[in-house]
């Protein structure tokens, strides 16, 4: 579980004749995770693809430009279609139903290019109302230059100075004065240079027939009858994408798999009249392999596992070892986590399993409320029946497993919807004295009971209220406490990778001393607070030994430097107790507001319950809604984010990052989604 | 010696300077991630498989404010020297 499944190097030579068997029953077994052969070797080429790939890979082009326009998203499917339905639709498919979409998709991009000219025409004729020139008039000259647009200041007498011969048409729009200026076609450079003066911008003038505003008539008109042909053309796609999203997507998914068979070769390495696959398969799956492919080829190939040793040398070659993580369901979700960080070598642990024995308890000790936690409960059963992906589903399923411990946590804190809220009023308080005395004492760990059972635990602390001193000072402890665990659990990982690779030194006094300078660095503490001598002296001595070790160690006296990382990995994880205290206040915040403020203060200051009215009880009930809802978002993210933080800062840097990440395990084949088998 | 303050005074010094602990730290860890996480998130756009290494990057800085918190909890709950004179 901790380690990924074992694997072996496999080799799997044929005759030619027998490759489409061969590449048939491998995709249909889906086991051997091929290594692409690299041409390195002369007496060996690369693969031709066999078949039909061309054509294959030209409908595939042709089904996603379609797909494109239908604007088609990969989803789950809803029903599944057997292969034969989908070679006997496929042609009307790709060519009568892909066709009249193409068009149908085109026709629309055309309507909106032409709607977008359009538009810009009647924006640019719209100032040239306040000339009193018709349209034609403004273009069509071969001895007349003509200048439109807007000018800062008056140009006509100015452009009389340099040609005699002229007309100017001049209006006043808005915020601008509009020019039309012709001018002899010889005249034009030394006009245009007294224009630019006078701070002239050019417009221009679409070439249209008849007055300004007959223009933006006709075009305005125009635009609404593109508009009307529009819509029912995009009806059309949509109707399109309803009735055919989960056939195209199964097109889809049968012509990538015919591609990936028929390319296959690609990936081989090929003589003349043979071809060689190199590849990995799960140890315990290579003698169904070996039969299967055997069966399949009639006797025409072999299938060899190459020792260990010969592996081994592969591997120094550059070879990757692929890793498949092997984990029971309950963990699997978890994967995720990992895989967010980097795949672990082959060589390395999947730490998969400890996120999941940690994870969940540092979001439950985070959260630790029972309102909140059957809420999240709630919420994701609904969103894992709307969010099909395997994504989300292991996502739903990771924080599913977090809240049933926020649940557990929710009891041990004495916590509904936050304290001094629903708990008290289902399970009791203790009685005033009771509370007087364990204050005396300095026992105090909070006033809520667990019903007729009262206050269990050692000293009675549960349920333990989190806002009491006492409790936050516990809790400070046990979070260092559970840092102290998680890190060393981190850090024995980290021996024993390094001693898979055969590096005593690096295991011996780089990974080993870290563990024991936290492990007693946090023993010196608690001798501290206990006020045992003996333990804090153990804890110094064996803390300076440690640093000792790591001056040593294959660091040297560089080692030191990250000493102080060392203690602020423990104080990280008072993150634990700190979130959790944030959410408890505001929690209780809301709770005081309600009960001890609004609902009394609107109840004409009554002090019993039984003594509010209604109205000052809704207003109450609403302010608690708001409020939980605020904080129940909140509460859900940072116990998310924060223990990852944990895992991925803190404990994966003890043994993951030293030999940088893996390949993950892809065998070659297909999982059928939209296709029946 | 003169009585310098009394223990209210104290008391809420102690809690003023908690406050402080805790909102500068704040402050730092955010100007800290500031930069990295505008960074994380280009790197993202370009290679979505970085988001863990980013994601790890960026929640580097969050431990300042751990110890800024750290600070406070000393203050509020364990610091004895006042302890005599200092009632909540």
């Amino acid at each position: 579980m901790l380690r990924p499944v074992k694997m072996s190097r496999v080799v799997v030579a044929g005759s030619k004749d027998v490759i489409t068997p061969v590449v048939e029953k491998l995709h249909e077994l889906h086991l051997l995770h091929i290594v692409n052969y690299n041409g390195s070797e002369p007496s060996f080429e690369l693969g031709k693809p066999i078949g039909k790939a061309k054509e294959y890979s030209e409908d595939l082009i042709k089904l996603r430009s379609v797909t494109r326009y239908l604007d088609l998203k990969n989803k789950a499917p809803d029903k599944t279609y057997p292969e034969s339905q989908i070679l006997s639709e496929m042609d009307n498919l790709l060519n009568n139903v892909g066709a009249d979409i193409t068009a149908t998709f085109e026709r629309i991009t055309v309507i909106d290019a032409d709607v977008k000219t359009k538009r810009d025409q009647i924006r640019s004729l719209t100032p040239l109302a306040v000339l009193p020139l018709p349209l034609e008039a403004y273009y069509g000259y071969d001895s007349l230059a003509t200048f439109v647009g807007t000018v800062a200041t008056p140009v006509e007498a100015d452009v009389a100075k340099v040609s005699s011969a002229n007309e100017v048409f001049s209006g006043s729009a808005k915020n601008a004065t509009f020019v039309a200026v012709f001018v002899p076609a010889e005249k034009a450079s030394e006009v245009s240079s007294v224009l630019s003066e006078h701070g002239f911008s050019e417009t221009s003038v679409p070439r249209l027939e008849g007055s300004v505003d007959s223009a933006i008539a006709a075009l305005e008109s125009s635009i609404k009858s593109l508009e009307g042909e529009k819509a029912p053309l995009q009806k059309k796609l949509v109707d399109a994408k309803k009735q055919y999203e989960d056939l195209m997507l199964a097109t889809d998914e049968y012509l990538s798999m015919q591609t990936a068979k028929t390319e296959a070769p690609l990936r081989f390495a090929e003589t003349a009249n043979a071809f060689v696959i190199d590849g990995y398969v799960p140890s315990d799956q290579f003698s169904r392999l070996k039969s299967e492919l055997e069966s399949a080829a009639g006797g025409k190939l072999e299938v060899q596992m190459i020792s260990d040793k010969e592996a081994d040398e592969l591997v120094e070659k550059g070879e990757d070892i692929p890793t498949k993580m092997d984990n029971p369901s309950l963990v699997k979700p978890y994967e995720l986590i990992t895989r967010l960080f980097a795949i672990p070598e082959y060589k390395e642990f999947d730490p998969s399993l400890l996120i999941f024995v940690f994870f969940p308890i540092m979001f439950g000790m985070i959260l630790g409320d029972v309102g909140y936690g059957v809420m999240s409960l709630l919420v994701l059963i609904m969103l894992k029946k709307k969010f099909r992906t395997p994504g989300w589903q292991q996502l739903i399923n990771i924080v599913m497993i977090a809240s049933v411990w926020s649940i557990i946590f929710g009891f041990f804190f004495g916590e509904i919807f936050g304290p001094l809220g629903l708990w008290g009023r289902i399970m009791g308080h203790l009685p005033e004295h009771e509370i007087e005395l364990a204050k005396e004492a300095g026992l105090y760990f909070g006033e809520g009971v667990f019903g007729t059972l009262g206050r269990i635990g050692p000293l009675g602390i549960f349920p333990l209220d989190r806002l009491a001193t006492n409790a936050v000072l516990l809790l400070i402890g046990t979070s260092i406490f559970i840092g102290v665990i998680h890190c060393s659990v981190g850090s024995i990982l980290g021996i024993k990778t390094e001693l898979y690779y055969g590096e005593k030194k690096h295991a011996y006094f780089e990974r080993l001393p870290v563990m024991l300078f936290q492990i007693f660095f946090s023993v010196a503490l608690l001798g501290l607070v206990m006020g045992q001598s003996v333990l804090t002296y153990l804890g110094i001595i064996v803390v300076v030994v440690s640093i000792v070790m790591m001056v040593i160690g294959p660091e040297g006296p560089m080692g030191l430097a990250h000493v102080p990382s060392y203690v602020s990995n423990l104080i990280s994880y008072l993150r634990l107790l700190a979130i959790g205290l944030a959410s408890v206040g505001l929690a209780y915040a809301a709770n005081q507001l309600a009960f001890y403020v609004i609902m009394p203060m609107l109840s004409g200051g009554a002090t019993n319950s039984e003594e509010f009215t209604i109205p000052a009880i809704i207003v109450g009930i609403m302010i608690l809604v708001v409020v939980h809802f605020i904080n129940f978002l909140l509460g859900i993210l940072s116990p998310f984010m924060h223990p990852l933080r944990l895992h991925y800062v803190e404990m994966f840097t003890k043994f993951y990052s030293a030999h940088g990440g893996g390949v993950e395990y892809s065998p070659f084949g297909h999982v059928r989604r939209f296709l029946k088998a | 010696m003169a009585v310098v303050a009394d223990a209210g005074t104290l008391y809420g010094l102690l809690a003023v300077g908690a406050g402080l602990a805790t909102g500068l730290a704040g402050i730092g860890a955010g100007v800290g991630e500031q930069g990295i996480g505008a960074a994380v998130v280009g790197v993202v756009a370009e290679e979505p498989g970085f988001l863990g290494k980013g994601l790890f990057l960026m929640l580097l800085p969050e431990t300042l404010i751990i110890f800024g918190l750290a600070v406070s909890l000393i203050l509020m709950f364990a610091w004895t020297p006042f302890s005599g004179i200092v009632t909540p």
